[in-house]
């Protein structure tokens, strides 16, 4: 299988936050979603990739090439879609196309033009008077312009409403259709993972927690329920992490670990869940 | 086209807005030259003016996030920097041509007699002035940003007025100077190389504070 990203034993340190030992790759095709509660690196993470950040440690490759010493080659097979607009707020879209076509030698303006007519933008609109789904719509079109291969997005659905979550969620799915582009997604609305992406990236505190398959991540855990007398202290000492409540509890616990708590009501884990509970790092808490 | 020549194509588009007032500065130089009767100093001004613009690629820039779209763009950083000295020494030295057509008829107007050599000496002491101002601004914009770093807006009035302080203190009968401005090819083959080192120089510095830099 062709991996499209490849990250290995990436580093990052800064005075008050350390990145240890990221590794993980995206093959060729799939949507992957990078996770993890805020401040836990996933910014730093794509910012490495991307060369905006220099690194101390560790390997990143973009289609095979490394994101340094080929940077250029390597940009030119990218999509970035920040949380905010990265164009200047007085261009109107058609000047976007005009300033940044020249980058890519493969700019289709046609493409460029079809996009901008599905997403309903207008050209002679200047990006100030864009919303902020429409502003990334922007960018989506201009990655979908060049034909970017690997298309990066960072938090692009904090601050979207859920009208607008829906359908990039559906243009990400269309995208990678062809089984010819892939997509890192970054976020902390994991219910959009649920639905979109194929793979699993956790980064918790700057460690990585989890890479692999989106099923087999869900996989790993179950929700434990019960009353509050069922709250054995095994199941405690077993649980990643305890949630309890005036009539009961909820505790996240390894699949492999399920057997001894049969009794109990045992429930699938959302990603949500998973992120909550280990987010915790294994503290019970009210 | 080169990735220097799209850089500085980029500069040009973040600047648009404001050309209308850009031009604009352009009039305050031809009223200074008509007002003290000189094209030496008219051109100095104007070139001071034009470099204050410098700023505004950055602010551009730093207003709208765009490092973020300069990081992801496949371009070299050094390309980058380079293509932003392309852009503002095109706008220099659109800023000199204009001046050098625009004040010597005004000043004409007024019955001013305008020499050749003034006119040369013109050209070279703004394209100077311009060089010593940016090649110090650029790199300050760079290492602090447009906001931190508007100090260095300022480099070019305190220039133009220093300028102005010195030009009257210089030794009429001093043979250095005096063999220099008598040969204005001398004139104008050192004061290209000193702007040609100076721009190097500055350069270096602007390349070697963006490939630093962390975004």
């Amino acid at each position: 299988m062709t991996n499209y990203l490849e990250v290995k034993n990436l580093s990052k340190s800064f005075d008050s936050f350390q990145l240890h030992n990221i590794t993980f790759t995206l093959p060729k095709g799939y949507i992957m979603g990078l996770i993890g509660p805020n401040g836990s690196g996933k910014t730093t993470t794509i910012k490495l990739i991307l060369n905006m950040l220099k690194r101390n440690g560790g390997e990143i490759k973009i289609m095979g090439l490394d994101n340094i010493a080929d940077e250029q080659k390597a940009k030119a097979e990218l999509g970035v879609v920040f949380d905010t607009n990265y164009f200047s707020d007085d261009w109107k879209v058609s000047e976007v196309e005009k300033s940044i076509s020249v980058f890519y030698p493969n700019w289709n303006s046609e493409r460029f033009s079809e996009m901008l007519r599905k997403f309903h933008i207008a050209p002679t609109k200047k990006v100030k008077e864009l919303s902020k789904g429409m502003q990334m719509k922007l960018m989506l079109a201009c990655a979908f312009s060049y034909d970017a291969k690997l298309l990066i997005l960072d938090e692009p659905t904090s601050g979207l409403d859920p009208v607008s979550r829906d359908e990039l969620l559906q243009i990400l799915s269309e995208y990678i259709e062809d089984g010819e582009h892939s997509v890192l997604f970054s976020t902390h609305i994991t219910g959009d993972l649920e639905r979109a992406a194929d793979y699993i990236t956790y980064i918790s505190y700057g460690e990585l927690f989890f890479t692999g398959s989106k099923d087999e991540f869900v996989d790993m855990f179950r929700i434990v329920k019960g009353g509050i007398d069922e709250l054995s202290a095994d199941l405690q000492a077993k649980a990643v992490g305890v949630r309890t409540f005036p009539t009961g509890f909820e505790a996240l616990v390894k699949t492999e670990e399920i057997g001894s708590f049969t009794a109990l009501d045992i429930e699938p884990a959302t990603i949500d869940e998973i992120v909550v509970f280990t987010s915790k790092k294994g503290e019970d808490y009210e | 086209m080169s990735n220097i020549l799209k850089a500085t194509r980029l500069d040009f588009s973040l600047v648009k807005p404001y050309v209308k007032v850009i031009g604009f500065t352009m009039l305050l130089p031809i009223a200074f030259a008509a007002i003290n009767r000189s094209i030496l100093t008219g051109v100095s001004f104007a070139m001071c003016f034009i470099a204050m613009t410098t700023g505004y690629t950055f602010s551009v820039t730093e207003k709208n996030s765009m490092e973020r779209l300069y990081g992801i763009l496949p371009v070299k950083k050094s390309e980058m920097v380079m293509g932003r000295y392309l852009f503002v020494i095109v706008l220099g030295v659109i800023a000199l041509v204009v001046s050098l057509i625009t004040q010597p008829i005004v000043l004409q107007a007024l019955g001013e007699t305008v020499e050749p050599f003034g006119i040369i000496s013109a050209a070279i002491g703004g394209l100077f002035l311009f060089a010593l101002y940016t090649v110090f601004q650029i790199p300050g914009y760079y290492k602090f940003g447009s906001i931190k770093g508007r100090v260095f807006m300022y480099i070019p009035v305190a220039g133009f007025l220093v300028t102005l302080f010195l030009l009257p203190k210089l030794p009429a009968d001093n043979p250095l100077i005096n063999a220099i401005a008598s040969s204005p090819v001398l004139l104008l083959t050192l004061a290209i190389a000193l702007v040609v080192v100076m721009y190097a120089v500055s350069i270096w510095f602007s390349v070697q504070i963006m490939k630093n830099k962390e975004m």
